[in-house]
């Protein structure tokens, strides 16, 4: 198919030249959920040389209305969003060598992936994996993408080692906030927004047009009508442990990673996250019981129950996700909830 | 005076879209105390602040007539 490509070619940035370029080039996405089935159209439809993506998640019925690569078949068979991720993208484009991951992407996991890749795309659900693919990128000196969304907002932020600030200078800690998709919801539009800005800086990174790289930090609200964009000249910090003079890449160290224990013959999971600040258990009670969770509490824990989920989150940020023994499952309901 | 800005969930948590607030002279980290006082905001220590429109980190001292915008990291993918 020799017209392939020619819209894309057609326009001038990218050329023959740029084509050759992204059809030689190797991207990862981390995350198959939302943000992850769109970018990785958007990158197999553009015709990369080779994408590997990761999720440790299966397709459920709730993804269907905004995680465009999945479809009801793919409920019904209870298929993981990697395995569905990869028959879909096969058929969108047989150029592209798809390389699927079922699995939990764990700073050994990044390291292991991070070899011969080109640039990261950021599609995951947690800060966690974030900090540690901030780490990952500085250390291998890989360009990453950081996007994310929730309710009718997002936001995008493009980390070039060497060059930008990192996520680290940012945030310096790993927020926890108890506002995901599970809890406030999210709109389809507010994941295509956060994926076009993702997207569009891939594509200046893959063909090598940095000049063209928005150096700025990118934020919307959809349905408030909100865009804003937060220059990041002064944001770089020369202490940063991840891309500072001295960099230790702390969140690629076990001390800083949360902490899932089997209990035994509980059939409960402990999750235990590293220097949490702390959650507000009063406003993570109402927001379960407006997602239908039966809540009871006290000033130390609250517990929460609906259908087959159960668990009780301490103030600490500690939980304890009762009826399954399964490490990835429980990290997965817990990050769900809590980000 | 000062104007400060909410975004994303900080806007529905604090009511209002933007303040009024004397914060000349305080520093990031000082004016989020405040903040989160007034406007009963749990989680404003993780937020992003910009001084107009420039990424400011907690240390930095706020002038008169700077706006300044609170922006909350969003985790979801």
């Amino acid at each position: 198919m020799s017209t392939r490509y020619s819209r894309q070619t057609l326009f001038p940035p990218i050329g023959k030249e740029g084509q050759e370029k992204i059809s030689s080039k190797h991207v990862l996405i981390i995350g198959a959920g939302a943000l992850g089935s769109g970018n990785a159209e958007v990158m197999t439809r553009a015709g990369v040389g080779k994408l590997t993506i990761i999720d440790r998640d299966y397709v459920e019925a709730s993804n269907l209305q905004r995680q465009q690569l999945y479809t009801e078949q793919d409920v019904a068979d209870k298929l993981p969003k990697a395995a569905a991720a990869e028959k879909r993208l096969r058929t969108i484009n047989s150029d592209v060598e798809i390389v699927a991951l079922i699995g939990d992407a764990t700073p050994e996991k990044l390291a292991e992936l991070a070899e011969g890749v080109d640039l990261i795309l950021d599609s995951t659900d947690n800060f966690e994996t974030r900090m540690a693919i901030n780490d990952i990128a500085q250390k291998y000196k890989i360009p990453w993408i950081y996007g994310a969304c929730v309710a009718s907002f997002g936001m995008s932020f493009t980390v070039i080692p060497g060059v930008t600030p990192c996520l680290n200078c940012l945030l310096k800690t790993v927020p926890i906030q108890g506002l995901t998709c599970d809890t406030g919801g999210i709109i389809g539009p507010a994941v295509q927004m956060a994926i076009a800005h993702q997207t569009a800086e891939a594509l200046k990174i893959l063909v090598e047009d940095w000049e063209a790289v928005r150096a700025s930090f990118v934020s919307f609200d959809l349905w408030r009508n909100q865009y804003t964009s937060m220059k990041m000249g002064r944001a770089k910090d020369p202490g940063c442990l991840s891309c500072g003079e001295h960099p230790e890449y702390p969140y690629l160290s076990a001390e800083n990673m949360t902490k899932t224990t089997v209990l035994c013959g509980r059939d409960t999971v402990q999750i235990r996250p590293p220097h949490s600040e702390g959650v507000d258990l009063s406003d993570m009670a109402a927001r379960l019981k407006a997602l239908g969770y039966e809540v009871k509490g006290n000033p130390y824990l609250l517990s929460a129950e609906m259908d087959e989920n159960r668990f009780v989150l301490f103030q600490d940020g500690r939980a304890l996700i009762h009826g399954t023994k399964d490490l990835a499952q429980a990290k997965s309901i817990y990050n769900r909830l809590l980000g | 005076m000062n104007k400060v800005l909410f975004f994303a969930h900080l806007r529905d948590e604090a009511g209002v879209e933007s303040a009024e607030i004397e914060a000349a002279g305080k520093t990031v980290a000082q004016l989020k105390e405040i903040v989160a006082e007034t406007y009963k905001l749990g989680k404003l220590d993780s937020a992003m602040a910009a001084i107009n429109e420039e990424f400011a980190p907690n240390e930095e001292v706020i002038q008169e007539g700077d706006v300044i915008a609170f922006i909350p990291p969003v985790s979801g993918g």
